[in-house]
């Protein structure tokens, strides 16, 4: 099974060419924070409330991508918010990111391709080889849309995630994105680090919007 | 934490005590999980004696409730104490469940 913080490059991936979905890079990072936080909660290693973040057992799960985040909360003298954990981790969201194109490229589902522009700028791509992970995932996400079935956790997990990153921007037309809007709002506010990672993006987009039109 | 179960007529209820989080999450679980294994088809969940639930608590009543679903069954929840009413809010577990304000008024909805 493919960790969230796969699935979600998965998804932050173009189709055709294998280049990443033009999102913002402080959304990218706060949900692939996100992703390892929710794989951590599904693997019984912390717990969340409305108020806190919990070690729960802390463990090495054995996979590279989770565990130095979870060695970071074990070593925290402090309890910390669901949130607090999103943006520490969002931090570290180039190593996620890097190993979990590794994982991927390693599986045999994605390819890495180097091409230079104007012979000096490297840009790096990853084509898909093996499209089944990403179309079982878009089919997981698009069975919870819909219908109003009770979701899965771990559909749940990357419907937030989703949404986080403005993913569904690019995956549905502004007419299913429209109906389906409520749907899911609905589905993201049910995992309490999902809000977290909403509120730190929604922060950040609000304080960019107030730096490029403030208010005198 | 504990766990009363008892049969109401045609409905199964379940009743933690205490503390629902992930020392207890799975034990939980395979309760609701046992009683849809006996041809348990109508579920609620007392939280009259529940102190405080956490995220773990949280996805182990979604997965009873989704299991329950698909097999056709219902599930409902009563007497939310405050602050779980709260964590219910605040997560969104209110627009996925019927709530009932206690025990009796849940029963006679229920059968």
């Amino acid at each position: 099974m493919l960790s969230f913080a796969e699935e979600t490059m998965l998804l932050l991936l173009d189709d055709q060419d294998g280049s990443f979905l033009p999102i913002p890079e402080w959304s990218m990072q706060c949900a692939l924070a996100g992703a390892v936080l929710m794989d951590l909660a599904l693997a019984d290693r912390i717990d969340t409330d409305i108020d806190s973040l919990m070690l729960v057992d802390k463990k090495p799960t054995g996979n590279p991508l989770l565990d130095p985040t979870l060695e970071r909360i074990a070593a925290s003298r402090e309890m910390h918010s669901a949130r607090y954990w999103v943006e520490n981790t969002a931090a570290y969201a180039d190593e996620i990111r890097d190993g979990a194109l590794a994982r991927l490229v390693e599986a045999g589902i994605l390819n890495r391709q180097e091409d230079r522009f104007l012979w000096v700028f490297r840009s790096r791509r990853y084509p898909t080889v093996d499209g089944r992970a990403e179309r079982e995932v878009k089919l997981r996400i698009m069975g919870v849309l819909l219908s109003d079935e009770i979701p899965d956790p771990r559909d749940i997990v990357i419907i937030c995630l989703c949404d986080s990153c403005g993913i569904f921007n690019e995956m549905l037309s502004s007419r299913e994105l429209e109906r389906a809007r409520g749907r899911i709002d609905q589905v993201r506010k049910l995992d309490l680090i999902g809000q977290a990672v909403a509120k730190s993006v929604w922060e950040i987009q609000a304080s960019l919007a107030m730096a490029a039109h403030p208010v005198y | 934490m504990d766990i009363g179960e008892s049969k109401e007529d045609a409905v199964y209820v379940l009743e933690p005590r205490g503390r629902l989080d992930s020392a207890n999450a799975r034990s939980f679980e395979e309760r609701v999980q046992a009683a849809l294994e006996q041809g348990e088809s109508a579920l609620l969940i007392d939280f009259s004696s529940l102190d405080y639930i956490s995220s773990a608590g949280l996805r182990v009543l979604l997965v009873g409730a989704k299991r329950l679903q698909q097999s056709g069954g219902t599930i409902a929840l009563c007497a939310l104490s405050p602050n779980i009413h709260e964590v219910f809010e605040i997560s969104g577990f209110l627009t996925i469940f019927t709530v009932h304000s206690d025990r009796a008024s849940a029963l006679a909805a229920m059968g």
